[in-house]
Formats: C-alpha cells, sequence, structure tokens
C-alpha cells in the first residue's frame, strides 16, 4: 500500500485530529484530552491533536449540539480539507443523550454534518475512543483482494 | 438557623416594624422574607451594613402562575441563606436592579431577564446572557406558558463584534473554537499594545436548558439530568440536588451513606484539582508538569471507578443514600493508591511554591483584591486565594465534613499563584479527609427507602464543589416532578473575576491568569 497509494498510507499512519465541543458537559471532553496524556498516550499511533481545522483530518466532536453551536460546527467542517471525517464522541453526540428533546439541543452531530463512526458511552473510556479512531482509520484501508473476488461472483 | 442567621432575623425585624416587608425565619429551612418591589433594595441594604460578607448567590426567577416571583438569596458570613422574596406583576414584570449595591448580580439579573423575561430597570448592560443570538423574541423558556415545540429560529446573521471607536485598540476575538480553551466560548479582548483594556464576554455556547428539562423529569430522572450538567463535578450536582430533595422529603440519610457521599465528593475535587493543576502548567509553556499531573490524577480516576462503577460520571448518588457499598477489599487498595499520590506531593508543591519560571509567569498576575472578591460575589478558591475565608464545607457542614477535622486553605496574595497554591493545598486537604473517612466509615444501611413523590414544598441548598459553593434551589408541587429546579454553579459566580482581574494585564499572561479561575462553561450555561 506505501508503494500504491502514499497519500493513503500517511493518513492511516498519522491522522491529526481536531477536538471540537459543541456544548458538551466536559465530561468526553477531558476523557479526549486524557488521551494524550502518558498512560493512553495515542501519539504512539501518530494520532496528534492539532488546534487548526485547516490541518485536520478527523474532527472529535462532543456535545449533543445546542443552537448557537450549530452554525459554528458547519463553518468548522467547512474549513477542514477533503477527504475528512468526523467522529461523534458520547452519548449526547450520537443522539442528544440525556438532553434530547431539550428546547435548545438539536440531537446529535448528525443533524448538522455528516458522521463517520460513532462512540456511545457517557463518557465512553479512553480505551473506547482510540478503538473508534482505529476503526475508523481500518474502513479507510482498500478492502482486501478476496473480498473483492467474493463482490465479483455471480449471485 | 445558624446564630448568625437568627441575628440577621432580628436586626431586619426591628428595622422592618411598620412596613410591607414580612420575615419569616423557618421557611426554606432557611430564613426567607418577603418584600415588595419597592422595598427589596432596603433589606438588601440592611443585610450588607449587617455584615460584610453578604453575597448575592443567586436569582430565582420563577413562574408562579399568576404573578412571576424573583427570588434573591444571599449569603451571609457564618453559613446562613437569606431568601428575599418579590413577585411582580405577568404583563408588565419590572423590578429596580440591585447591581449598583451588588456589582456581583449583575449576571445574575441577566439570566433571569433571558429566561423569564423579567425587566431589570437601571441594569447597566441589558441583553442575551444564555439564549441563542437569533431565538425568537418574546418567547422565555422557563414561563410555564413557553411554546417551545417547532420554535421557529429568527434569521439573523451571526453576530460580530463591532469595531471599536478608538483606532489604537484592537479586538482580539478568543473562541468559540480555539486551542486554549476546552469548551465553546466567546471572548472579545479589547487590547491597546499588548495591554489588554477589556473583555466583552459571550456565553451561551453549551446552554442546553437543563432548568426546564428538570421539569419535565421526575426527580429520580433528575439526579441523572443534574449530574451531566458538568462532567467533572458531577458527583456535586447529584449531591446538591439530592440534599436538597431530602430536605423537603424529611429524609434522614444514615451515616454510612453520608461518609461514602464525603468520599465520592473529595474524589472529584482531588480529580478537579489535578486536572486544573496540569492545565495551568499547559498554559504557561510547562507541558512537563501537564503530562505529570495527568498521570497522577489517572489513579484518583481509577479510585472513583472501583467505588462507583465509571471513571467520570459515577452515578453514585440517590435520594436516600448512596447505589452502592464500599466493600472491604476495596478499601486497602484505595487507601495504597492514595498513599503513593501522597508521596508525589512534595515534589509538586516545591515546584509550584519555588520553581522560578513558574512564578515568573504567576506572581503579581491577575491580582484580585480582596475588598473586590467580597463585591463581586467570587466563591471558592478564587476567594480563599484572594484572603476570603469562606468554606460551605465549615460554614454550612453537610454529609459528614461536621464530624472530620480539616483546615480551610487561604492565601492573601490574590494572585493567579496564590489561586494554584491554595489548589495545591486543598489536594492534600482531600487526601486527609478521605483517609480519615476511610479509617472512621460507619457500619450500617447504605441508604433508605425514599417515597417517588415529593410532598409540596421547597428548600435550598449547597455543596462546596471543587471551584467553590454549588447552589441549588428546589420547589415541588406534590407531584412526582419538580416545579422548578435553580442551579447556580461557581463559575457563574465568577465571571465577574475574570473581567476584573483580566484588564491592565499583558495578553500573553491571559491563558494563565484565565486557568487559574478554574471556568467550567458547561455549568456556567447549563
Amino acid at each position: 500500500m506505501s508503494l500504491t497509494n502514499p497519500v493513503l498510507w500517511s493518513r492511516l499512519k498519522s491522522p491529526w485530529v481536531l477536538h471540537f465541543n459543541s456544548g458538551a458537559c466536559n465530561g468526553c471532553d477531558i476523557e479526549v484530552v486524557a488521551l494524550l496524556t502518558p498512560r493512553y498516550d495515542v501519539e504512539r499511533f501518530g494520532i496528534k491533536l492539532e488546534p487548526s481545522p485547516r490541518h485536520a483530518d478527523v474532527m472529535l466532536v462532543t456535545g449533543s449540539v445546542t443552537q448557537q453551536c450549530a452554525e459554528r460546527l458547519k463553518r468548522i467542517y467547512d474549513q477542514m480539507p477533503a477527504p475528512k471525517f468526523v467522529v461523534a464522541i458520547g452519548a449526547c453526540s450520537c443522539s442528544g443523550g440525556v438532553f434530547r428533546g431539550n428546547y435548545n439541543v438539536l440531537n446529535g452531530v448528525d443533524t448538522v454534518i455528516p458522521v463517520n463512526a460513532y462512540i456511545p458511552g457517557c463518557p465512553p473510556k479512553p480505551e473506547a475512543i482510540i478503538d473508534g479512531v482505529v476503526k475508523l482509520l481500518n474502513s479507510l484501508k482498500p478492502a482486501k483482494p478476496a473480498k473483492e473476488e467474493k463482490k465479483n461472483e455471480p449471485k | 438557623m445558624s446564630q448568625n442567621e437568627t441575628d440577621m432575623v432580628t436586626i431586619l425585624q426591628d428595622k422592618f416594624k411598620e412596613t410591607s416587608v414580612q420575615v419569616q425565619p423557618a421557611q426554606l429551612g432557611k430564613a426567607a422574607v418577603i418584600a415588595d418591589t419597592s422595598t427589596h433594595r432596603n433589606v438588601l441594604k440592611v443585610l450588607l451594613d449587617a455584615d460584610e460578607k453578604t453575597a448575592v448567590i443567586a436569582i430565582t426567577g420563577i413562574d408562579l402562575g399568576a404573578t412571576l416571583g424573583v427570588f434573591y438569596h444571599l449569603r451571609t458570613s457564618k453559613g446562613g441563606i437569606m431568601t428575599i422574596k418579590t413577585e411582580l406583576p405577568r404583563e408588565d414584570p419590572r423590578i429596580n436592579t440591585i447591581s449598583d449595591l451588588m456589582p456581583g448580580a449583575v449576571f445574575h439579573e441577566m439570566e433571569v431577564a433571558d429566561l423569564l423575561g423579567v425587566v431589570f430597570t437601571g441594569h447597566p448592560s441589558p441583553g442575551r446572557l444564555v439564549l441563542p443570538d437569533n431565538w425568537p423574541d418574546g418567547v422565555f423558556p422557563l414561563r410555564k406558558d413557553a411554546k417551545l415545540d417547532n420554535l421557529k429560529m429568527k434569521e439573523t446573521p451571526p453576530s460580530e463584534p463591532e469595531p471599536s471607536g478608538d483606532a489604537r485598540i484592537v479586538k482580539v476575538v478568543v473562541g468559540p473554537q480555539h486551542p486554549a480553551l476546552l469548551e465553546p466560548e466567546k471572548f472579545a479582548l479589547n487590547v491597546e499594545g499588548e495591554i489588554v483594556r477589556g473583555v466583552e464576554p459571550r456565553i451561551g455556547y453549551v446552554h442546553r436548558g437543563v432548568e426546564k428539562a428538570a421539569e419535565s423529569r421526575t426527580y429520580l430522572q433528575d439526579v441523572y439530568l443534574v449530574e451531566r450538567i458538568c462532567g467533572i463535578c458531577n458527583s456535586c450536582h447529584a449531591c446538591a440536588f439530592v440534599e436538597t430533595v431530602e430536605k423537603i422529603l424529611k429524609t434522614e440519610v444514615p451515616p454510612r451513606a453520608k461518609y461514602i457521599r464525603t468520599i465520592i465528593l473529595e474524589l472529584n475535587r482531588l480529580h478537579s484539582h489535578l486536572l486544573t493543576l496540569g492545565h495551568a502548567g499547559l498554559e504557561i509553556g510547562y507541558e512537563t508538569l501537564f503530562q505529570y499531573f495527568w498521570r497522577d490524577r489517572e489513579p484518583i480516576m481509577d479510585i472513583t471507578e472501583i467505588l462507583t462503577g465509571n471513571r467520570v460520571i459515577s452515578s453514585s448518588m440517590t435520594v436516600g443514600g448512596v447505589r452502592r457499598d464500599i466493600s472491604k477489599t476495596d478499601i486497602p487498595k484505595i487507601q495504597g493508591m492514595l498513599t503513593d499520590l501522597r508521596k508525589k506531593l512534595p515534589f509538586y508543591k516545591k515546584i509550584y511554591a519555588q520553581e522560578p519560571s513558574l512564578r515568573m509567569r504567576m506572581q503579581n498576575v491577575g491580582t484580585l483584591k480582596r475588598v473586590d472578591a467580597l463585591a463581586l460575589c467570587i466563591v471558592g478558591p478564587t476567594a480563599r486565594g484572594s484572603g476570603v475565608d469562606i468554606d460551605v464545607r465549615r460554614d454550612d457542614p453537610y454529609e459528614a465534613y461536621g464530624e472530620i477535622p480539616f483546615k480551610v486553605i487561604t492565601y492573601n496574595e490574590g494572585d493567579t499563584w496564590a489561586r494554584m497554591n491554595v489548589r495545591m493545598d486543598e489536594v492534600e486537604e482531600s487526601i486527609n479527609i478521605i483517609e480519615y473517612a476511610l479509617d472512621h466509615l460507619p457500619t450500617g444501611p447504605f441508604r433508605v427507602r425514599a417515597p417517588r413523590a415529593v410532598p409540596a414544598g421547597e428548600a435550598v441548598n449547597r455543596v462546596e464543589a471543587p471551584r467553590g459553593e454549588l447552589f441549588y434551589y428546589v420547589k415541588s408541587n406534590g407531584t412526582a416532578y419538580p416545579e422548578r429546579v435553580k442551579v447556580r454553579t461557581p463559575t457563574f459566580a465568577n465571571i465577574p473575576a475574570f473581567l476584573k482581574t483580566a484588564i491592565g494585564e499583558n495578553i500573553a499572561d491571559i491563558p494563565a491568569n484565565f486557568v487559574s479561575l478554574d471556568p467550567c462553561f458547561s455549568c456556567t450555561d447549563r
């Protein structure tokens, strides 16, 4: 893969993530920061927290998306260069969670921007967040040849 | 009622013998004063003259059906809460501001105006506080008749700060998405050269309408809802709420539950303080300190997981006690982890007290004088760093704090360094409290059965959260659903401190100053 598609190879080996809080309670956000600290240390996978959306590959969104944040969330998503991926972290960003139906929330990130991976939990453990991001990256790998052959088989 | 509260009631009764002010000593479990729109300022003046530590805790706006109520909850120095109750006509709710007597009330009044539609005459800066910019006019969520389904938002472009008239002043906008902020809030700094001349905050990005949502959920469901106001001090929220409900129910919690609650509350404080102490290191460019503190914070998360089953949101409080007992086999494990942490403290204390580069970045930065801290109604470690000796755990003991010996840490410098050192010393006090509680854990049941429906009544309550005094007011109407839940969080009370301390500072010192106030905006906005 490294020879045939160097861009994809480098993306899989070093995804830069942007963290956006769209109205979360800090529970998930602290767990996202905990990922960078010695016990979890996601930099060993090449995952780096990137402050600017213009340099980021993956956006980690927490929170149930408040009315005031929705416009900003869309704007930051638009600022990211393609191909871009969105991971919704926590029950709130997946569906609105405990705040679902409140007057000032929009019930989840996918009401505003497309989402590639959902990580449920309130808050999800750091291990679960790592697992979710790694699963997202694995899904970007080209399908194995055996799978493709199967697809082409006549029914 | 505490001694101080009784004194206050006597003073008020003498002063307002022949007017329309009624003093009710036993309402809300604390004292309450019924005033009207013309006398509420006089009552406040009398209380301010009698005690320099009188401060506004919260202003509750409540829909009483025929009228709208505005309740001023005031703190007196020795553990008392006085409530001044006023009622306003529904059609034209107007009341004179108290922000000239008590500058700390500015944001409280703005919130009531935003959510209930009360007009505060003479308010220095009326405007939106928590609701979004495109919120339709004339819809006030906390009114019972507000129609909030399928709301049509206004079509307005997102507001940008207006350029200032003075050509030397440059506006630097920080947020809502910014690497230094974990949370989406916006601060416009007016900068002249390198010096900050003013701060314009725009909060409300995390407003989720928790107070309204609490009215449509049962008391038991509300415990889980209020816990999610803040992921950092979640147990404090849950504990403050269940204590308030227990006050209305008149349920007595068994002693073992009180000790377990105390342990969980102190674990909350420990992990929050360690988090902030590390974060402050990050903001002054001392990333090693950040990594060290967060490494040593992980065992605290493990202890929380052992006790409650979850690392962060513990969901351990319930009306009548706690949901899980501490098993005998876990106690030595917890004690071992705490001993390990205690061994590391001298190293950290030395860094915070003596490290020259850290002192250069923190000393004499963002100084908040004691007199300002009192006038702005500042709470928690921020107030204690300015020499204001307040701590709810000692002044108004709840749970097992009355039986456990501990010190209240105060520093007199009032700068960023003092505020961080208050937290550094409190880490050790918290470990002492947990160890004492584990050694003296009473036997017996860890919860009692409490009824689902709560009789009509109201109660106020407060606990000392990691960031300061957390206040709850609950009014019940005899059903399984509360009539009104009011939450006043410590950061909400501490915003004026940031606006005050930032002025005149170098812009490079703003992040360290900001973090030393330990802001939590999910608490502030709810």
